[in-house]
């Protein structure tokens, strides 16, 4: 028996020490929320504050009045999401706050999960002070890592997931925002369901209701066989209509039929961009990077000490960043090669009359658009002026451009999706799966040609190295042109301009200076 | 006309037995009343109002809109005694012509919860009020029900852009909404036989372009009467009309739950009613929750010019910053005899500054006036106030004092 208890004691003491190495635990911990101005709904995007029922400093009751706000001829009265005490007002009486913005700021205290913070008895001889230092997410300690490990940090960072993949699961860090009224939140909070499982819901704007969590709680508690059940149910054809997007994508593909296509395809090879991005990441410009990655310590010296410096643009959190991808460079590079080749450069003047002869428009800049493949359809923004955007600034576009495009509704407007059009379109298939090659359609008003642009692959390249072979980064790109326009020879040679670029991505610091 | 609707009532009494019941009253429901025992509840869905008091309709519309389940529609209807009705967050000086509301001696005006403009009651204007679930609230179906219920009766009417019913170009209703946690409603007017031409006078501000105002201002329209369409249009027909046009609209038409009549007697004992309207006539509620604004006026008198900015929030004038002057150079060129003879009263002040004493005397105004309430000041209050000043001096400053006093009453 004394034995037992000196065993439960080394047990308690194990644990113990476990508990010790790993993670800090925290029972609770005060934060600072920020409490935004919802979306009111009915088109309104800003409200003015008539009352504040709170001082600073008071404390709140989840579900009490927190204020008033008006908008045209609504008087709306918005209640507090948490219990806490309100620590500061952002917005004061009489002025206006736009939607989304912050009204003010409620000290709340939060239970952190305790489960992640107790490690596993098992790993306690191999965890040491490193295992903090090991990330498990992936933000600024990325870059060492890829430093220390360059051939295979690509397995160690894990891909964000297309929403159109099949093995897509939406995590809580994602952009798009999980919309629910209070009284849902706290009915999700007491069953402890994660929203953001459910987002988006059956509401208006994809906000998740009552329904949809009852659902889910059914769904949860029935087994799989009740809900292969109800699938077999129905033997019967069902009958859907098309949305607006895909009938929209329909009518767009039937007038691609007049278009000639031929295809093109070859292999980029990516090893040297791939090189050059983790020391690219380091020196992200900081408007580009989201807030909490940016150290606020403010510099011994200072270059804006004589004068200040120039003012650094307005970018969106939806545009902001940690990490580069393949794609900005593909389509800055892309867009310099445009530049050297007209034609590419060139559209199909509209006009009204068809038997005149057709004339071709070119432009004096690069327009691309992007085949964006959104939960509401396909969507092809385009960047317009690609050439005259830095590749950290693409990048930054591109992120803005896919939050808009998974919006429910879709954020994208005229403004993003304009009537002209690119000259090219490019389209990342690869973000879906492990795709090589693929033959892309050409729509009217979507350019001369098409780049279809496949999953970046680590292949054994037997003609690089000295004659041994080599492990080199490799892109499959399947190109399809108007062959009314583009000959095809003139397409090889104009992708082996692009390839010039993107394999030797040094020529664009000569060019860029 | 009436004939042929009491006719039609049999036919309905063996479908829905109920809500016919009060098919006859509705023509004079003023007289109709439930001898009750217990407070109303308020889990009905259809309410009509035969209080004319408006502090009490608005009380009970806005206890209703708290106390009925959140999922459930409802629907209030009623008229008030001749009064004006501005938003939430509008000011009464700027929207409202206090010197003829106040000549009227029985108009009162009302500030109400819900945003939007100011508008006038009385009892040829019948208030409609849906209220609905937050999440299904729609300003445009709501709208749409009203609409209907006034197409029903003949009127070839419309919605606006800003969800207004009109007859033309003419508007014949105004909305306004409020939005909670849980619930939302929708409320408006419909004028039937309103005196156009009081309801004119008092909307009708001299222009007071330079007052400034931080929250909502009202967005005149020419209105109409219904009757001016369709005479014999009456508050009975047009809330029969909501009625059965809400009942449709959501699902209630089979619905045997009585249209609740209610009187002001019957919520003597719900505290929340009796605490609204206490809380309504109250000048915190009616004045105080006024925003912040800015009113620049300028005066020559005899003696010289004033110009007084004044700023007020929550009905308190927060500052006063007057700027008086002596008679401007150039503007009186032909009495320079006068001009001298006035100057040398002021006691050798030039053109454009004030000397001395008069500044200090104004200044005193100016403090006087800060911390008090807008519009609730006596010229002969601040007089007495003020400390013993130059003979010369006391023309000047009554005029100036009487002058504000009035601006501020206006």
């Amino acid at each position: 028996m004394l034995a037992r208890r000196l065993q439960k004691l080394a047990g308690r003491r194990f644990i113990a020490a476990c508990l010790h190495t790993s993670c800090r635990v925290q029972n609770s911990q005060k934060i600072i929320e920020k409490f935004k101005l919802a979306d009111i709904g009915e088109g309104i995007t800003e409200c003015e504050i008539i009352k504040w029922n709170v001082k600073p400093q008071t404390a709140i009751q989840a579900f009490e009045p927190l204020c008033e706000v008006q908008s045209d001829k609504a008087s709306v009265e918005i209640t507090s999401p948490f219990d806490g005490v309100v620590t500061r007002i952002l917005v004061e009486e009489g002025q206006v706050a736009k939607v989304g913005s912050d009204l003010c700021l409620i000290e709340v205290v939060k239970e952190s999960a305790a489960s992640s913070s107790i490690a596993e008895p098992v790993d306690v001889p191999s965890t040491s002070d490193t295992a903090s230092t090991r990330p498990t997410t992936v933000e600024p300690k990325t870059n060492e890592q890829e430093s220390r490990d360059e051939l295979s940090s690509t397995h160690n960072i894990p891909r964000r997931k297309h929403p159109m993949d099949p093995t897509f699961s939406p995590d809580v860090d994602s952009n798009s925002p999980v919309l629910a009224t209070p009284s849902v939140r706290h009915f999700a909070r007491q069953r402890g369901v994660d929203l953001a499982q459910l987002v988006p819901g059956s509401g208006r704007d994809g906000r998740i209701t009552r329904r949809d969590l009852d659902e889910y709680l059914v769904g949860v508690d029935t087994t799989s066989s009740n809900k292969e059940r109800v699938a077999s149910q129905d033997n019967q054809d069902v009958v859907v209509e098309l949305g607006r997007t895909r009938y929209g994508m329909w009518k767009a593909m039937e007038k691609s039929l007049q278009i000639p296509h031929f295809g093109y395809s070859t292999t980029l090879d990516l090893t040297p961009l791939h090189g050059l991005l983790p020391r690219l990441n380091a020196h992200i410009p900081s408007h580009y990077l989201p807030p909490s990655t940016v150290l606020e310590v403010p510099p011994a010296v200072s270059p804006a000490s004589l004068y200040p410096l120039p003012p650094t643009p307005e970018v969106p959190p939806s545009g902001q960043y940690t990490r580069l991808t393949y794609l900005p460079f593909l389509l800055k590079t892309l867009a310099k090669s445009m530049l050297e080749w007209p034609l590419f450069r060139a559209s199909i003047t509209q006009v009204a009359d068809a038997s005149l002869k057709p004339t071709l428009t070119i432009r004096p800049h690069s327009d691309i658009s992007i085949a964006l493949s959104t939960p509401n359809g396909l969507y092809t923004p385009t960047i317009q002026n690609v050439d005259t955007f830095s590749v950290y600034s693409l990048s930054s576009h591109l992120k803005h451009l896919s939050y808009l495009g998974r919006q429910t509704p879709s954020g994208l407007t005229l403004k993003e999706m304009p009537k002209r059009g690119g000259t090219l379109t490019v389209s990342n298939v690869g973000a879906i799966g492990a795709g090589d090659f693929a033959a892309p359609v050409l729509v009217p008003g979507g350019g001369v040609a098409i780049v279809a642009i496949g999953k970046a692959k680590w292949i054994w390249d037997v003609d690089q190295g000295d004659g041994s072979g080599e492990r080199r980064l490799k892109v499959g790109i399947s190109w399809s042109a108007d062959h009314r326009v583009v000959e095809g020879a003139e397409l090889a040679a104009f992708v082996e301009c692009w390839r010039g670029y993107v394999e030797n991505p040094e020529r664009m610091i000569a060019d860029s200076v | 006309m009436l004939s042929s609707r009491l006719s039609s009532c049999p036919k309905r009494r063996i479908e829905h037995t109920l809500s016919t019941h009060y098919c006859h009253n509705l023509y004079d429901f003023r007289r109709y009343s439930t001898q009750r025992l217990t407070p109303p509840s308020p889990q009905h869905s259809i309410y009509i109002s035969n209080s004319t008091n408006p502090y009490f309709n608005l009380s009970f519309e806005d206890w209703l809109f708290r106390r009925k389940a959140a999922d459930k529609p409802l629907l209030l209807l009623y008229r008030d005694d001749p009064c004006v009705v501005i938003g939430r967050n509008q000011n009464p000086w700027k929207e409202v012509n206090l010197p003829v509301l106040r000549a009227s001696k029985t108009i009162p005006f009302v500030r109400r919860r819900s945003g939007g403009g100011t508008v006038y009651h009385d009892l040829g204007n019948t208030n409609f009020s849906i209220h609905l679930p937050r999440t299904s609230f729609d300003r445009h179906m709501t709208a749409q029900v009203v609409l209907r219920a006034v197409r029903s009766l003949g009127i070839d009417a419309t919605v606006n852009d800003r969800n207004d019913i009109c007859v033309g170009t003419e508007k014949v209703s105004g909305s306004a909404y409020k939005i909670v946690s849980q619930r939302a409603y929708h409320h408006g007017t419909m004028l039937i036989s309103t005196k156009l031409e009081t309801l004119g006078d008092l909307l009708h501000t001299h222009s007071k372009d330079t007052m400034e105002t931080k929250g909502v201002a009202s967005v005149r329209s020419p209105v109409r009467n219904l009757q001016q369409f369709k005479r014999g249009v009456t508050h009975g027909a047009f809330v029969e009309a909501v009625m059965h046009e809400f009942r449709k609209e959501y699902g209630l038409l089979g619905n045997d739950d009585k249209v609740q009549m209610i009187d002001e007697d019957d919520c003597r004992d719900i505290e929340y009613i009796q605490h609204g309207m206490s809380e309504l006539p109250s000048w915190e509620w009616a004045y105080g929750q006024t925003p912040e604004f800015t009113y620049t006026v300028h005066q020559t008198f005899k003696w010289g010019s004033a110009q007084a900015k004044i700023k007020s929030k929550h009905g308190i004038i927060l500052s006063c910053d007057l700027c008086v002057s002596g008679p401007t150079e150039g503007t009186d060129t032909t009495a320079g005899g006068s001009v001298a003879s006035m100057s040398a009263a002021l006691q050798g002040v030039t053109a454009v500054s004030m000397d001395e004493p008069l500044r200090f005397v104004v200044k005193e105004v100016e403090q006087m006036l800060q911390g008090r309430r807008y519009g609730f000041i006596s010229a002969r209050e601040i007089l007495s106030g003020l400390g013993t000043h130059d003979n010369t001096k006391v023309g000047a400053v009554e005029d100036l004092v009487s002058w504000l006093v009035n601006l501020m009453d206006s």
